[in-house]
């Protein structure tokens, strides 16, 4: 269990969400383990001994998202609602705990808020996540509660009132990486041409894959990849870490003569009609932090629609990139991002991520994505200087 | 009081006195209902033999039960496993359930023998027995149909009647209160069936609250491969299981003695599907549907029953499986235990019956002729009958279904923590082992599974006492049920504090288990898996469990559990306890 817990604690800052010397991890087996920052462990000890759960995350986010939250939320507010899909399914409402209202000799609120909801957020200290089956659990609604913070902050700095000199200066780390640092297409060494066979596909994947949470277009746990060969189609498992991919590759045949494919990703629905539709041989699944944000905004000043994300009939753009709305799993990202998808081989799904179709291989995928998200930093940044010209 | 009625119904069969009781609101606040209900009133009862008249028969529905809640539309049936020894509950859906909560009782107590066959028929206004000798004697769809202007109805057939040890208590719609033998528990009572109607509607106290808990576990539903995927349950039915568990070469086969069996793909999802093309339907008011039949409403079998009639027996026909479940199915027994010791008795015998052998044996079994009298006592009994006792493949005497441990460290465990003998259900760590839900574990890895297990046990209890289906954790948890709970009742409750009161529900069970002389070496698997190898091949290696890496973590278990290094109690656990 140690091996876990050290193996997501190198990922919590491989993937920039946590402050190496702000991060706490704590596990149950028949004894506590613990692991990282001294002064965060009593909370976490109060904490998860307080709970039936196997593990417990506590870390700070490298860059005070938090406070920027926090700042800009009426004092009286007692949860978060995310913008994003994905966390809104999962996770429905994330809670806020004040400064006030805990201590490590005195968690009762943090232990109720916990007993409730899988993450919350911690005026002081952070994110607090848990999991009750695995270590890789509690870091990934870690990561969920990080993506939506990352995700509704941002988003609203874009929306009056517009953010003063002093709270853009707490992220000025982050305008200087959208600045100075695009991503990089790093899709050159990616197998090429048609891919046959079954080992073939499957190193392709992998590829990908790894690529893909490198780049950071997705962080590792979420996201979906998928290969049409043939009469089969192979796709990442559900609830598969796109970086290491081996043994987590489903093969479904078209006809549905087997069902051992029944632990493929939820997207296999949506996976098959965009084949079916487009005639694509891959499809990439990520979900880009910039892409998600510009998504989530919207010119329509009349429109009635209530819950966007999966009612509005709309297609919007970014660039020349379709925006539609839908549901995961069996919902309406498989009915509304075919039709769509086939224009310029990539499209957004409203607050959800970037779908992405390549003729032969994973490198055209790849690039749309990367070339759509840098667009989105741009604009996104372009968005931001108009309304704080100051910055 | 919302979510409850706070009334029972006590029938002594003996006397034939019937009588409403009021159920306290604390004790249901504290319990819930279901399983977790039926095992409290238990108290006083459970060390009563299980064909002693005075042992009660419980059937309790839930606080969920009546509403729109998805797959609450369940009960359990609790008493004392005559092929166990164990207490005993087991959780069923359809209708019943939800017409006893529209009758206006939460839960009903019988106790005694009548003198004569007969009818428990429960309305609005009280209960009636009707007499049943017509009935004797005669398998479920006959009494079912013969019953049916009363309104929904649970019967037993003849192995109940015969007090076949795995005998089922059958709901009309074809669901089934199976494993433990509580059919034969109602067969010594000579009580043939049970009816019940009524309209009464559960009040719920926040509308806008649950419709919100409800619509978020509608998405999740969606959103989970496994329930509402192109290859999921709801799709398929639970044979959509086959496949992959001949892909991870872990479906039992020949008593055990190998994991995969080459003709599995003649009963897969797709094989029935295109056999049969079913017709889908399920329990009242669930989303999911995941049970299918024929045209004609037969109900077509699961996962488990064609494992078990297929590969565990060496049996590749399809029309031989569907007609081996129907014929359980009118007989009332388990598909699973009936199953299981055909197997065993025929690995005993040297020769594993052929498809067209089944039938006869499964109506001998029902009367109790010829070799179906030993069949009918279960493998554990017959294999010690006939010397052999190391070829029965259960635990605490529970033939274990269609996940072999070997294949699946985690369910290894579960067989024999679980308080009910070998079952699958009370853990179900095949949700993460196999299904990946809600986050993938490593199959062949004990580590962290002790204390897994302890949670899954302590939540599952409480999803039996709400009583919800297990197949709905495999998209939602705790949470959106506690949110449904308190938006039902009006009651505050978290996922946290559900799984103290499922904690509560364990170790109440265990602590009876105990007094029953149950201990460290009921928990314990057959020699089999740590001496023998599974099927191993394509690339996957199915070594023999390592004895002394499982006794460790069952160690581990037991001091998670509070519990000293014989898996026992320290104190007397129930002066505690509300
Ligand atoms: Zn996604």
């Amino acid at each position: 269990m140690i091996r876990q817990i050290e193996r997501y604690a190198a990922k919590l800052h491989a993937d920039g969400s946590a402050r190496p010397d702000r991060t706490t991890l704590l596990a149950r087996d028949d004894r506590l383990l613990c692991w990282g920052a001294e002064e965060l462990l009593p909370l976490g000890k109060a904490v998860i001994e307080r709970l039936n759960v196997i593990s417990l995350v506590v870390a700070e986010p490298q860059l005070p998202f938090l406070e920027l939250l926090l700042r800009r939320t009426d004092p009286a507010t007692a949860e978060l609602i995310p913008l994003d899909t994905e966390t809104r399914t999962f996770l429905h409402d994330i809670p806020l705990v004040r400064k006030g209202e805990f201590s490590a000799s005195d968690p009762q609120r943090l232990v109720e808020l916990l007993g409730q909801r899988k993450g919350v957020l911690v005026e002081g200290v952070g994110i607090m996540a848990t999991g009750s089956v695995t270590v890789e659990q509690a870091y990934i609604n870690y990561s969920s509660v990080y993506h939506a913070i990352f995700v509704k902050t941002l988003y609203d700095l874009l929306k009056a009132p517009s953010p003063t000199r002093e709270e853009l200066a707490l992220l000025r780390p982050l305008w200087e990486q959208l600045r100075l640092q695009p991503i990089e297409a790093l899709t050159d060494d990616l197998q090429r041409g048609g891919l046959a066979g079954k080992a073939q596909v499957l190193s392709a994947m992998q590829q990908v894959g790894e690529r893909t949470v490198a780049l950071k277009l997705v962080d590792s746990f979420f996201g979906n990849i998928s290969c049409r060969c043939g009469d089969q189609l192979y796709i990442s498992q559900t609830g598969a870490s796109l970086e290491s991919l081996a043994g987590c590759i489903d093969q479904v045949p078209n006809d549905n003569s087997s069902t051992a494919g029944i632990t493929a990703s939820s997207e296999l629905i949506a996976h098959r009609a965009i084949f079916r539709q487009t005639g694509a041989a891959t499809i990439l699944h990520g979900h880009p932090k910039f892409s998600v944000i510009l998504s989530l905004l919207c010119e329509e000043t009349a429109c009635r629609i209530a819950d966007c994300w999966k009612n509005c009939a709309k297609i919007r753009y970014l660039k020349d990139v379709p925006v539609v709305a839908g549901e995961i799993g069996a919902g309406g990202i498989a009915k509304n991002v075919p039709p769509v998808i086939g224009q310029e081989g990539v499209a957004v799904v409203y607050g959800h991520g970037v779908f992405a179709i390549g003729e032969e291989d994973f490198h055209q995928p790849l690039l749309a994505m990367v070339n759509l998200e840098n667009w989105c930093r741009e604009e996104y940044l372009r968005r931001l200087q108009s309304c704080c010209p100051q910055m | 009081m919302t979510g409850w009625h706070g009334r029972l119904l006590n029938v002594d069969l003996t006397s034939g006195r019937i009588w409403p009781e009021a159920l306290p609101a604390e004790l249901l606040q504290t319990y819930l209902g279901g399983r977790g209900l039926g095992v409290r009133l238990l108290r006083d009862y459970y060390q009563l033999d299980p064909f002693a008249a005075e042992l009660p028969l419980i059937f309790a529905a839930g606080p969920l039960c009546g509403t729109a809640a998805p797959t609450a539309a369940r009960l359990s049936v609790v008493s004392r496993s005559p092929l166990t020894g164990t207490i005993y509950d087991c959780s069923a859906g359809g209708r019943f359930a939800w017409r006893l909560k529209a009758a206006g009782y939460d839960a009903l107590k019988i106790v005694g023998r009548s003198s004569s066959p007969v009818v428990l028929r429960v309305r609005p206004d009280g209960g009636k027995l009707l007499p049943a000798e017509k009935l004797w004697g005669e398998p479920i769809g006959t009494t079912v149909k013969a019953l049916a202007d009363h309104g929904s109805v649970a019967a037993i057939g003849p192995a109940g009647e015969n007090r076949v040890l795995y005998a089922n208590i059958m709901m009309g719609e074809g669901n089934s209160v199976g494993r433990g033998g509580l059919g034969a528990v109602m067969g010594g009572k000579n009580l043939k069936a049970l009816t019940v109607s009524g309209e009464q509607k559960v009040a719920i106290v926040d509308r806008q609250r649950f419709d919100e808990a409800r619509q978020d576990i509608i998405r999740l539903f969606k959103a989970s491969p496994v329930i509402f995927g192109d290859l999921g349950i709801a799709e398929y039915g639970t044979p959509a299981l086959v496949d992959l568990m001949a892909q991870r070469r872990m479906a039992p086969t020949e008593n055990f003695r190998k994991t995969i069996f080459s003709a599995a793909d003649h009963y897969s999802g797709p094989a029935i599907r295109k056999a049969y093309q079913p017709k889908n339907h399920g329990c009242y008011g669930c989303p999911i549907q995941c049970k299918k039949s024929m045209q004609d409403g037969t109900p077509l079998p699961e996962y488990e029953t064609v494992n078990h009639f297929g590969a565990l027996n060496g049996i590749d026909d399809l029309r031989s499986i569907v007609n081996s479940n129907n014929l359980c199915n009118q007989l009332g027994m388990d598909t699973i235990s009936a199953a299981a010791s055909i197997s065993a008795w025929g690995e005993v015998n040297g020769r594993f019956p052929r498809a067209e052998e089944i039938g006869a044996l499964l109506q001998a079994i029902a009367r109790r002729e010829g070799e179906g009298e030993l069949l009918a006592q279960g493998a554990a009994r017959l294999t010690r009958q006939l010397g052999r006792p190391e070829l029965s493949m259960s635990v605490k005497g529970l033939e274990l279904p269609a996940y072999d441990p070997r294949g699946a460290y985690g369910m290894a465990l579960a067989y024999c923590t679980s308080n009910r003998g070998g079952c699958h259900l009370r853990a179900y760590p095949i949700s993460h082992e196999i299904l990946r839900k809600p986050v993938p574990t490593d199959r062949f890895d004990f580590a962290g599974k002790a204390r897994m297990i302890k949670i899954a046990e302590d939540c599952n209890a409480t999803i039996d006492s709400l009583v919800a289906c297990k197949f709905s954790f495999f998209g939602a948890s705790l949470e959106e049920y506690a949110e449904l709970l308190a938006a039902t009742t009006g009651v505050e409750y978290s996922p946290q504090s559900l799984k103290e009161i499922g904690e509560r529900i364990y170790l109440t069970e265990r602590y009876y288990n105990q007094q029953l002389g149950f201990s460290a070496e009921h928990d314990m698997l057959p020699e089999r898996f740590f001496s023998e190898p599974g099927s191993s091949g394509d690339g996957i290696e199915v070594p023999p469990i390592e004895r002394a890496r499982f006794v460790e973590e069952r160690e581990k278990y037991y001091r998670i559990r509070g519990l000293n290094e014989r898996g026992e109690f320290n104190e007397n656990y129930l002066e505690r306890q509300p």
